[in-house]
């Protein structure tokens, strides 16, 4: 008990980190109306930055941005002067300078996020919003990975605490605890007081409560909603910096753009608006979540349970549950009246004949296969494989447009169960790291089971969509997210010793031939029978997905993705087709995975971490997702497929790092841009466009928009064409 | 008794201690037009909203086609064939308006998707003509492939009546589909509305146009303060006296009146 009531006491350390992005998030919400998902990544980098100045012999600090114009091929010969990226202040620099720059830091990106990003989002719908805090996700932690690496390293942090140096004893026990942890709560509960004093007082904080609750009331009263936003946003990421370089005396920098799961929870406990909600409810989680590791770890569970729910898992469980138990007391059923709308969603047209592009795609797919065997043969199929995983998202957020970034991880749910379940203990190839332990199950019988698994757990992510919508739904997938990998991905109990480190994938072999991406005669993964298998793969489910569209639950789908309150008013059980939504959804991500790891024959958890997942939704957004095509154009744009091998033919030597920075760039500008319609809807009209224009018809007018603003816009677009002529 | 499609016994809403509806009995007998009037704030959408099902019941019972619906969810009391219009527009923007009818035209089951994903649904002719009928009484043929975003605001209203229509419903409940239209356009629909009684429906009607209720109704209800204050035939309900106090104040010329002409306006905008 004793011990127990310890372990609750010692997470108030991370609990005050918990605390400190919370409140950094609550104060963005207030000041934008935006959830920040990239607020943990502002964090990480203004760590990074702390850490690389006080790097022995460096003292640099590296703005964030890459510098777009590579020092080889081509480009070189034109001696363009290169973007700054690196600064150096000074080495060894104090400790107050080291903090000063890495808050201005967080500070710049901050601004930077207001003016490039949210503000010319400011009346989009919903999941464009997501979009762009995802993109600024990715595109932060790819420019992390470029400018720092990904190397172990070891701050002492702000107060030059070591994690364990200090020992507290813990009143009225004899347990103790690194005395860092009653500085990160004392310096939560500091900036949660001072936040707190500052909103109820200043001038800035009444005016930032006010037009939090009416804006266009605050900018009668003179103050200037984008101007306070702006602020809101610089502050946001100076806290965030705060808690980055606070908590770097216990963890990676790396590890620090995840805490936002825990953050977001906190957040939601103070209702994203209360400060002091979010600053105890960050510390409550971390006690809670401290608390919960040690109560599964304890011996009168016996070993079955301990070995079955690893600390991480138990850990990472506490704020998925935390927030679908306050999100889920907070909604109803079906939105009640006069709520308000999520704005204009994507257009998703439905295909009426899809047997020539079909057909067509096949073709191609099949040629590029036998003209460049070897060479492209790798990112052809991981570029098929991502199409293939693209269709789920097209089914549950194009259609039914519910916002789920779990998705992947259930690809990896799928590939790590028939990873299991087809393994008998015995290594498969020479190579294999670890022989993993299994039933020794059919590959075939063992794959549907995975595909069955990912449904399983994917109507579980699903369940909370019952009564949590929009952004906030997004919320707890992202929760689902982390607690996934740590629960299942990475536990030893549940998928064997290969959980650990690299799980072994028998070969796929249909007739006695290898069909699996592995070629045993080059030893690399270019066997062209794969690539024909998944060409049909992704043709068939392809397919079916355009058939799902234009068929009766096609238009359910879009029914409710348009407005639950009449969809139910039209007969349609909005709970039912969206868990159907969820488990089709599910079930093409579990064949995508299960395909993934036929491709790789060894797997890692790496595989399927949270980043890669929000990469995936990142690069279907951007071609189109609300459609077939866009996830066709968006499997050809990931990292490591065909897009990026075409670059790495041509640039020589163009890394994959480079290719999410653009994607998470391109990501933000798409959602600022197209509204979500992406690559293939934007490419259709245009097309249509230039047909009419080529046979001198006028244009119709058939640009979806609201009467009201077509009238106005028609105005304004009269007057212009008036003056250009 | 049986030959009422709808009966309300006692059927009383409360919102933070406000009785929007209060105690109303009200009954729709099978193949008759029902209205239901009262000024601003009575509490009319909110008793079309308790009886579908959008808003709880504090107390009293909803009875259709001899079934106790009050525990039932929205969407079965809709697949029950009692669906209801929206005041506001409540549309599906991302579908056209034949998409709209067909949603709810074509009942599912969880397992339809099979069959779709396969391309093997049957085309089912008697849902299709009944889509056809409703674009056809709506006058929206020619505009079945628009979208809702590209007709003007009195077409929309249009579509959800079709929509509704499209649904085969045994009760249709109308929550002022003359709201926003023109004169012409809502005689026009006036005239529409009474065939709907010759497709095996029943209709219940509220409106604030008084013109457009007195002339198609068989029996009226009015609904003052979330209470039932008269009932009946469009005669005797335009010479009720309680009537014209509470609707027509004004005309009566009457202090008291007047008096309560104020205050049902205070409560509609706090109570709606």
């Amino acid at each position: 008990m004793e011990a127990f009531i310890a372990a609750v006491i010692a997470g108030i350390g991370a609990g005050g980190v918990y605390a400190i992005l919370a409140v950094g998030i609550v104060v963005a919400f207030r000041g934008s109306g935006v959830i920040n998902f990239a607020h943990g990544a502002v964090a990480a980098y203004a760590a990074y930055n702390f850490d690389e100045i006080r790097e022995p012999g460096r003292g640099n600090i590296y703005l964030p941005w890459v510098d777009p114009i590579p020092e080889w091929g081509v480009l070189q010969k034109l001696r363009l002067n290169n973007l700054p990226v690196r600064i150096h202040i000074m080495e060894d620099p104090p400790t107050w300078l080291a903090v000063f720059v890495s808050l201005a830091m967080a500070a710049f990106i901050g601004a930077l996020m207001h003016f490039l990003v949210f503000r010319p989002l400011r009346n989009a719908p919903t999941l464009a919003k997501v979009i762009g805090s995802v993109g600024v996700f990715i595109y932060l932690g790819a420019v992390a990975l470029k400018n720092f690496s990904n190397s172990n390293r070891n701050d002492a942090g702000w107060w030059g605490f070591d994690s364990t140096s200090d020992p507290y004893v813990i009143p009225f026990t004899d347990k103790t605890m690194p005395g860092s942890n009653l500085w990160l709560a004392g310096s939560a509960l500091v900036v949660g007081g001072v936040l707190y004093l500052f909103f109820r007082y200043s001038r800035f904080g009444i005016a930032t409560r006010a037009a939090d609750e009416n804006e266009k009331g605050a900018a009668l009263l003179g103050y200037s909603p984008q101007l306070l936003a702006g602020l809101n946003w610089v502050l946001s990421s100076v806290l965030a910096g705060i808690a980055g370089i606070v908590f770097l005396h216990k963890t990676n920098p790396s590890q620090i753009s995840l805490l936002v799961v825990f953050a977001l929870a906190a957040a939601l406990i103070g209702n994203l608006t209360s400060v002091v909600g979010a600053t105890f409810g960050g510390l409550a989680l971390g006690m809670i979540a401290s608390g919960g590791v040690d109560f599964f770890q304890r011996d009168f569970w016996g070993e079955g349970v301990k070995e079955w729910l690893p600390a991480d898992g138990i850990r990472q469980f506490v704020p998925l549950i935390a927030i679908i138990i306050v999100l889920y007391t907070r909604g109803g059923k079906l939105p009640v009246r006069g709520s308000i709308s999520v704005g204009r969603q994507p257009q998703a047209p439905a295909t009426n004949n899809a047997t020539v592009g079909t057909l067509g795609l096949i073709g191609i797919g099949l040629l590029v296969s036998n003209i460049f065997v070897s060479k492209w043969e790798s990112a052809l199929t991981t570029s098929l494989i991502f199409m293939l995983f693209m269709f789920s998202l097209v089914v549950l957020v194009g259609y039914l447009g519910q916002i789920s970034l779990a998705q992947w991880s259930l690809g990896g749910v799928a590939a790590w169960t028939t990873a299991r379940l087809a393994a008998d203990g015995m290594k498969i190839r020479e190579f294999d790291f670890f022989a993993n332990g299994g039933p020794n199950w059919p590959l075939l019988l063992a794959a549907i089971a995975g595909v069955v698994a990912a449904v399983v757990v994917g109507l579980l992510v699903g369940l909370p969509a019952l009564r949590i919508r929009g952004v906030q739904l997004a919320v707890v997938t992202l929760a689902a997210v982390v607690a996934i990998e740590k629960l299942v991905l990475r536990n030893t109990g549940l998928m064997g010793e290969g959980a650990a480190s690299t799980n072994p994938m028998p070969v796929l072999t249909i007739f006695g031939s290898n069909f699996g991406g592995f070629n045993e005669n080059s030893n690399q993964t270019d066997n062209w029978k794969f690539t024909v298998f998944l060409i049909f793969m992704v043709a068939i489910v392809g397919v079916l997905v355009v058939n799902l569209r234009r068929g009766r639950i096609g238009r359910r789908f879009l029914a409710v993705r348009a407005n639950e309150r009449a969809a139910a008013a039209a007969g349609i059980n909005v709970s039912q087709t969206k868990l159907l939504g969820f488990g089709i959804s599910s079930a093409i991500a579990g064949i995508a995975g299960v395909m993934f790891a036929f491709k790789l024959s060894q797997l890692t958890s790496e595989n399927f971490a949270p980043l890669i997942g929000l990469g995936l939704l990142a690069f279907v957004y951007l071609g189109g997702i609300t459609t077939v095509t866009g996830a066709v154009f968006g499997g050809l744009l990931v990292a490591g497929g065909l897009n990026g091998e075409i670059l790495h033919l041509h640039f020589d030597g163009v890394d994959q790092s480079a290719i999410n920075i653009a994607g998470g760039l391109l990501l933000v500008v798409n959602a600022i841009m197209t509204n979500g319609e992406g690559i293939s809807l934007v490419n259709a009209t245009a097309g249509k466009e230039i047909l009419h224009g080529l046979r001198r018809d006028p244009i119709p007018p058939d640009f979806p928009s609201g009467t009201e603003t077509s009238t106005a816009d028609s105005t304004v677009a009269d007057s212009l064409e008036g003056a250009v002529v | 008794m049986t030959d009422n499609i709808l009966e309300t016994k006692g059927l009383t809403v409360t919102f933070g201690g406000l009785n929007a509806n209060d105690s109303v009995n009200l009954n729709v007998p099978r193949g008759k037009f029902v209205g239901l009037i009262g000024p601003n704030g009575a509490g009319k959408t909110t008793f079309i909203d308790a009886i579908t099902g959008y808003v709880p019941m504090s107390a009293g019972t909803a009875t259709f086609a001899g079934e106790d619906i009050g525990s039932l969810k929205p969407h079965e009391r809709a697949e029950r064939g009692l669906v209801r219009t929206f005041q506001s527009l409540e549309l599906f923007e991302d579908l056209s308006v034949r998409d709209n009818l067909l949603v709810a035209a074509y009942p599912t089951k969880w397992y339809s998707f099979i069959l779709d994903m396969l391309y093997m649904t049957p085309k089912d002719q008697e849902t299709e003509d009944r889509v056809n009928w409703a674009l056809d009484i709506m006058g929206l043929t020619d505009e079945a492939d628009a979208m809702p975003t590209d007709l003007p605001h009195g077409r929309r209203k249009l579509v959800g009546v079709a929509r509704a229509l499209a649904a085969k419903p045994d009760l249709i409940l109308l929550d002022e589909p003359a709201a926003g239209l023109d004169t012409a356009e809502s005689q026009k629909l006036g005239q529409h509305l009474r065939e709907f009684l010759d497709h095996d429906m029943s209709v219940f009607l509220i409106d604030h146009d008084m013109g457009l209720v007195l002339s198609v109704c068989d029996y009226i209800y009015v609904l003052d303060f979330g209470e039932i204050i008269a009932e009946g035939t469009p005669a005797e309900v335009r010479e009720d006296p309680a009537v014209k106090a509470a609707y027509l104040g004004a005309e009566a010329g009457d202090v008291q009146a007047a008096a309560a002409e104020a205050v049902v306006g205070a409560q509609s905008s706090g109570g709606e």
